[in-house]
């Protein structure tokens, strides 16, 4: 081996190794948070369910005494919720970047996601999958109550 | 019903198009063959029919009715680089539209059509094109091929290149690029677009196109190259070119045959409605061919930068074999890493772990292959001429766009930042810096030849570069940052606090543009200037 295949064996290694534990992050991350990403509706959803439909253009959020707002999420912080979302139409994506969450709306296709809130305040709500003609109208605030 | 009237008109205007294209492709030919009767050429696919001393190389009318392979090659590019100028139209445009919250300058509807021509025909139209017009004019004499390369089959390729590039743009179709399934089928104005469907024809036109070049590129790289010429002694273009033209075999069928659900689905919808959640099934088979035609966008450009790298270094690539393997390797991971793009739509943890790590293996080729490049910078005295300075910015802005990149098969970071402007700053560094801009560092280097020994004005092409370059950073910094605070993408208005980040990546858009209309003057004008140059060029001739 001459030094040219070592320096080249020496930065694929570097690259190998930073790549190994970027990845094995990762999937620790994901096992340790599956309630935290977007995953088909299971059975026993934790803490207070929230149904969500998106429709074009609108979100509709239904809680659990019945009542139900549009394009407003109210909420108490530190309450842990699980949005049960699903769509009308065509795919959405209900994003709120504050915490970090983001779930794909497919009709027939329901997916859970929980979180809990901590700080009270007013955040932004918004959809990333391009979904018509007002897709960036479809967006509203989140409201976290103390 | 309006719908089947319309499909009736559409269709009926469809094959008249498809009937006249054939037709004056056949009265070309024969005017081809009077053209060609003066010398010795044979039609048959003989042996050295087409000799390469030959063909022509430079830019002609003539290109578009004669067949050698560098005719052909002549036909995409300037296809291509109209393709590429209509998109930038689309591209600068929404960029005005965007200064203030709310719409303005064009209505959503207006700005959803831009939006969707501006991908479709920088994807299809601009960086294929592009790639298959440079394989098609440097692979026969990278190659030293003697032989036919099939002319007939890749003119009617061509054509069909160009009819699918024509449906797109006046199909005004507002599905993005994706098509994805349930919004694709609303014919309506608010929906996918009165003619969606026609623009997925188009698609499907290009798609055949490129997926037939790729099997005539495998045959001159495999079976006509010179005997001489081992394996081992490929040019690492041709390498690029093989790993593109299996990325695009293995592929595009996937989702032309998902295109064609989605046409029948219109009719009659059985593959995707239903109880289970079927809409994703487009999303699934639209991304196994989705995220390759990335790579198949980038993977030619690394070629290039292979060959060009040594001539304006004065040393040979530091590796030839591991940037083969770097290639290869691309080729097998980049296959692997599709369902990336679908962290987010609740398909499974085992789905996300799967795919997350796989996008973290393909960056160790990618790695591979730039760490190659610098140590070629590395090793001899750099020649800063006008494609040099796009062959170094293109690697800088390949290290920012592959890092940006990578911090998205994080899956927890993927849910903060799928689907904003982070997403599009990640490609638009790849696809500005890398392929466009080794794009036009091939076209300046090949410009003698293409001009037939005139030369570009040095100083515009500097402007140019300046200009991309700094345009670039200008327009995509702004949208990294505002994506990593949730500022969403494909929007034609947007919440009031994202207003600066938007403001200035519509500065930066306009930059981009006027240094696009540079290239466009100084291409055209310097056609006209007299004959300094002997009509040689660096690329054309084999690295090894």
């Amino acid at each position: 081996m001459n030094n040219k295949t070592i320096l080249e064996f020496i930065w694929i290694g570097g690259v190998v190794i930073i790549l190994a534990w970027a990845a094995i992050a990762n999937a620790s991350y994901i096992y340790s948070h599956q309630d935290n990403i977007a995953n088909p509706v299971a059975n026993d959803p934790s803490g207070t369910v929230i149904n969500v439909t998106g429709y074009q253009w609108g979100w509709q959020f239904t809680y659990q005494n019945g009542t139900t707002t549009t394009d407003k999420l109210i909420l108490f912080s530190n309450t842990t919720y699980t949005l049960i979302v699903t769509s009308k139409d065509v795919i959405h994506d209900l994003y709120i970047p504050k915490f970090g969450i983001q779930v794909y709306a497919v009709a027939g296709h329901p997916n859970q996601i929980s979180f809990k809130p901590t700080s009270p305040g007013q955040y932004i709500m918004e959809c990333v999958e391009y979904c018509g003609e007002y897709h960036y109208e479809m967006r509203g605030v989140v409201v976290v109550l103390p | 019903m309006s719908f089947s009237f319309q499909l009736a008109i559409f269709g009926s205007t469809l094959a008249v198009l498809f009937v006249m294209g054939f037709l004056l492709y056949f009265f070309a030919q024969d005017y081809r063959k009077k053209l060609l009767t003066g010398t010795q050429v044979s039609q048959s696919k003989t042996e050295n029919n087409l000799m390469l001393s030959r063909m022509r190389r430079e830019i002609s009318l003539s290109a578009f009715i004669l067949d050698d392979s560098k005719s052909i090659g002549i036909r995409y590019l300037i296809t291509s680089l109209i393709f590429f100028f209509i998109g930038g139209l689309a591209g600068v445009g929404m960029r005005i539209s965007l200064w203030f919250p709310n719409p303005t300058f064009l209505t959503p509807v207006q700005y959803n059509i831009l939006l969707t021509e501006h991908g479709t025909l920088m994807l299809y139209g601009w960086a294929s094109g592009s790639i298959l017009g440079l394989g098609y004019y440097l692979l026969p004499s990278m190659l030293k091929i003697r032989r036919d390369s099939l002319g007939v089959v890749n003119s009617i390729m061509f054509w069909f290149f160009l009819l699918g590039g024509l449906l797109i743009i006046f199909s005004k179709s507002s599905a993005t690029w994706y098509f994805y399934y349930p919004l694709t089928d609303q014919l309506t104005e608010t929906g996918g677009g009165m003619f969606s469907f026609a623009t997925l024809i188009g698609i499907l036109f290009i798609l055949t196109s490129l997926t037939i070049s790729s099997v005539i590129f495998l045959k001159m790289i495999f079976l006509d190259r010179d005997e001489n010429m081992g394996l081992s002694r490929l040019p690492l273009f041709a390498w690029s070119i093989v790993s593109t033209a299996i990325l695009i075999i293995s592929s595009a069928p996937i989702s032309m045959i998902a295109d064609g659900m989605v046409i029948y689905d219109l009719i009659n919808p059985v593959f995707f409605t239903g109880s289970n959640g079927t809409a994703l099934g487009y999303a699934i088979m639209f991304w196994f061919w989705g995220h390759p035609i990335v790579y198949v966008a980038v993977l030619p450009a690394f070629g290039l930068i292979y060959e060009l790298l040594p001539k304006y270094v004065g040393k040979p690539v530091y590796s030839y074999s591991s940037g083969v393997i770097g290639l290869l390797l691309l080729l097998v991971f980049s296959a692997t890493v599709w369902g990336h793009h679908l962290f987010n739509s609740g398909l499974g943890t085992v789905w996300d772990i799967l795919f997350s790590t796989t996008s973290f293996i393909v960056v160790i080729p990618s790695a591979i292959t730039v760490f190659n490049w610098i140590a070629t910078l590395w090793s001899g005295r750099i020649r800063l001429t006008v494609p040099m300075m796009f062959i170094i910015n293109a690697i800088v802005d390949f290290i920012i766009g592959g890092v940006t990149g990578v911090m998205q098969s994080d899956v927890g970071i993927n849910e903060l930042i799928h689907g904003t402007y982070w997403v599009t700053a990640h490609f638009h560094f790849i696809l500005l810096g890398m392929t466009t801009g080794m794009a036009f560092a091939a076209i300046y280097v090949l410009y003698p030849t293409l001009s037939g020994g005139k030369m570009y004005n040095i100083n515009m092409a500097r402007a140019h570069f300046i200009l991309t370059a700094a345009g670039t950073y200008v327009m995509t910094i702004p949208w990294a940052l505002g994506g990593f605070l949730g500022m969403p993408r494909r929007v034609a208005g947007y919440f009031g606090i994202f207003q600066s980040y938007q403001d200035a990546a519509a500065i930066g858009g306009i930059i981009l543009g006027l240094g696009q209309l540079i290239f466009l003057i100084n291409f055209t004008y310097s056609m006209y200037s007299p004959t300094i140059h002997s009509n040689e060029n660096i690329l054309e001739e084999a690295s090894l």
